[in-house]
């Protein structure tokens, strides 16, 4: 290169200055373009997940204050939770209550689903329980602060032509809040039983939502005996969907006396236990084509990692979510506090959640 | 010894988010917001980490690093959820990070996700690809960890104390498990182009996710009209002791590079363990755990 005195600017500085101004001019227009961009999609060019995942904590525990303790009816007390801003539920919901003591119960909500500053529940003691309901009875007091998780729904309420409601004693609260959500007009009934009306309740409420008579049975065993399921359950209308939550007798016998076809629903909360502790139950691993017992004292997750080693898993206690799998056949009995009412469906935690039947089938 | 093996185990923490204010770091938006983008990334970062780690549990052939790598399943897995519930938080305080988030997840779930890929050789690839990239990320995160045990000045600003043991629980979880990424690399694998590879795109996608995020808190920060996020911001919060330093982080390129370098020789466990004995969501943890024990 040799110096060049001139001041003209030679045909080379000009392409240089073209250049220059070209350069600056398009950086420019790349920089508004993609600061455009960018406002409207933060991480422009990546595309977003529809539906996005984050941001929706799927088990957030409330801490909520006991704000009502009262005595509803003999040996049944009411609890009124306060809070801000709850979830709204759906008929047939349920709360997880975690008890000062640890111990973790569900309570179906029986309060106005629209209410989203409180929860009403409704326990009833039993006397040669697990402990859960005398707490609940006798630690839990107004002012005492307890965690909730859920609402949760497994119980809820389908559209259908018409409804038959069979509910024994404490079984009436999930079914409540259905009885005031069926628009006017609906063809329902309702068999309420109990051991004595005094035992009973709701009923009041109840009786209430059925001014003509008719529509409401109640049988108390002390002066009217046994219900006449058989009577109650003949002659079904097409299509009903019948109801039933109550002691583990009154839904078997309902599903027993019930003709086929017709839909069944039932709500159950306490998982079928021997005298100590929880029943035994098979598993079956379909994709294996291997058949295991669960023992009531350990877990699915321990049967089947003896049979499949590499069965991924952590925490054992229900909250990691890494031991999820697909349940193809059988009842579950969920006792993670992770899983969403859809995972519900099809899925359970196998370090902790166990059976209500006698066998589950796991896609595995 | 400072850094004895300690075997892992998930703590099932929660926080209460009410008290915490949008600018945590008092009168600091830039600092407040650059630890945010943390609540951006994780939730479906440590989600993935899980996802990928389960199908690598067959490939293990150590005992001990199997049960290390479970341990690590877990805490990963409550790290997620812990930051996934400051978001709604986020939300509620008029500052949406969906948009955001959003994309995020499509980067962990689609892009960096189970691909279609015929059995053998393309599937174990990829398996291999993103088990390191899960190594390099680790060394980041430890780095991370490390530092905000040790961030004083955070604690002289009056950060809030509830996000500040978030932070910290994490971050000792972090540098409590901070070789099981490494060592199962190592483990599977180890090819040293693979790590340096996987180590420019994380390094690379880590500054592109970190520098957009704190600019777009910074931009729909509600409280601010003009909100802005430059390099020079972040230097001198360094400087200041309320971020990592530009020296720090550039120092911590050739520690990972180096044919020498292994994850014990960096932090401490024992200030990690110290810290998680006092961590106040951390004990109350443990003894709800206790508790549930004693009830069942």
């Amino acid at each position: 290169m040799s110096p060049n005195p001139s001041p003209r600017p030679t045909p080379r500085r000009t392409t240089a200055l073209l250049l220059a101004a070209g350069t600056a001019g398009a950086a420019l227009v790349v920089r508004r373009a993609l600061r455009r961009r960018v406002q409207g999609s933060p991480l422009w060019p990546l595309p977003a997940l529809d539906p996005p995942v984050s941001g929706r904590p799927r088990s957030r525990a409330l801490t909520l204050l006991v704000t009502a303790h009262e005595r509803l009816a003999d040996g049944v007390v009411r609890l009124r939770l306060e809070g801000t801003d709850l979830p709204r539920w759906e008929p047939g919901a349920h709360l997880d209550l975690v008890l000062p003591s640890g111990l973790v119960r569900q309570y179906s909500l029986c309060g106005d689903p629209e209410d989203t500053s409180s929860y009403t529940v409704a326990a009833r003691l039993v006397e040669d329980g697990r402990g859960g309901s005398r707490e609940v009875h006798e630690q839990v007091q107004e002012g005492t602060e307890l965690e909730v998780r859920g609402p949760r729904n497994r119980f809820p309420l389908v559209e259908a032509p018409s409804y038959v409601f069979v509910a024994g004693g404490i079984g009436i609260t999930p079914v409540l809040p259905m009885l005031r959500a069926l628009p006017e007009g609906t063809d329902w009934r309702l068999l309420y039983g109990g051991r004595t009306r005094a035992s009973m309740p709701f009923l009041e409420e109840i009786e209430k939502l059925d001014p003509d008579g008719g529509r409401v049975t109640v049988v108390a065993e002390d002066e009217d005996g046994r219900p006449g399921l058989d009577a109650f359950l003949a002659d079904l209308p097409e299509g009903a969907a019948v109801y039933c939550c109550g002691p583990e007798g009154l839904m078997a016998a309902v599903a027993e006396r019930l003709p086929e076809g017709a839909a069944l629903h039932l709500e159950r909360f306490a998982p079928r236990t021997t005298a100590d502790g929880d029943a035994e139950f098979e598993v079956e691993l379909r994709r294996s084509g291997r058949t295991l017992t669960v023992p009531g004292d350990s877990s699915v997750l321990a049967a089947v990692r003896t049979e499949l080693p590499n069965t991924p898993y952590s925490c054992e206690q229900g909250w990691c979510g890494t031991c999820q799998q697909k349940v193809l056949e059988g009842e579950i009995d969920h006792r993670d506090e992770l899983l969403t009412d859809s995972e519900r469906g099809d899925s359970m935690l196998i370090c902790v959640s166990r059976c209500l039947g006698t066998r589950l089938v796991l896609d595995m | 010894m400072s850094n004895k093996h300690v075997p892992l185990k998930a703590r099932k923490v929660s926080f209460a988010w009410e008290d915490t204010p949008l600018h945590w770091v008092p009168g600091d938006p830039f600092t407040t917001h650059t630890i945010n983008v943390l609540h951006l990334l994780l939730p479906a970062g440590e989600r993935w980490f899980v996802h990928v780690y389960k199908q690598v549990l067959p490939y293990i052939r150590d005992e001990r690093l199997r049960e290390d790598v479970i341990g690590f399943i877990g805490q990963e897995a409550m790290h997620s959820q812990a930051h996934d519930e400051v978001l709604p938080h986020l939300r509620d305080q008029g500052l949406d990070p969906t948009p955001y988030t959003a994309q995020v997840d499509w980067l962990f779930e689609k892009l960096l996700g189970d691909r279609t890929l015929p059995p053998g050789r393309p599937r174990r690839w990829w398996l291999l690809e993103r088990v390191a990239l899960i190594a390099a990320i680790e060394h980041y995160t430890a780095f991370l960890g490390d530092w905000v045990l040790n961030a004083e000045a955070l604690d002289r600003r009056g950060a809030d104390p509830t996000m500040l043991d978030l932070l910290r629980w994490h971050g000792a979880e972090e540098v409590e498990h901070r070789s099981v990424a490494f060592d199962l690399f190592v483990h599977v694998d180890g090819d040293y182009a693979r790590r340096v590879r996987t180590w420019a795109t994380a390094f690379t996608a880590l500054v592109f996710l970190w520098q957009r995020g704190t600019r777009f808190f910074m931009a729909n920060d509600p409280t601010l009209a003009d909100g802005r996020a430059t390099f020079r911001d972040f230097h001198r919060r360094g400087r200041q002791g309320l971020l990592p330093s530009t020296g720090a982080i550039t120092r911590s390129i050739p520690g990972y590079l180096s044919r020498a370098y292994h994850p014990s020789k960096e932090c401490s466990t024992e200030q990690a363990v110290a810290y998680l004995a006092t961590s106040p969501a951390a004990v109350a943890a443990s003894a709800a755990e206790k508790s549930q024990e004693g009830a069942a």
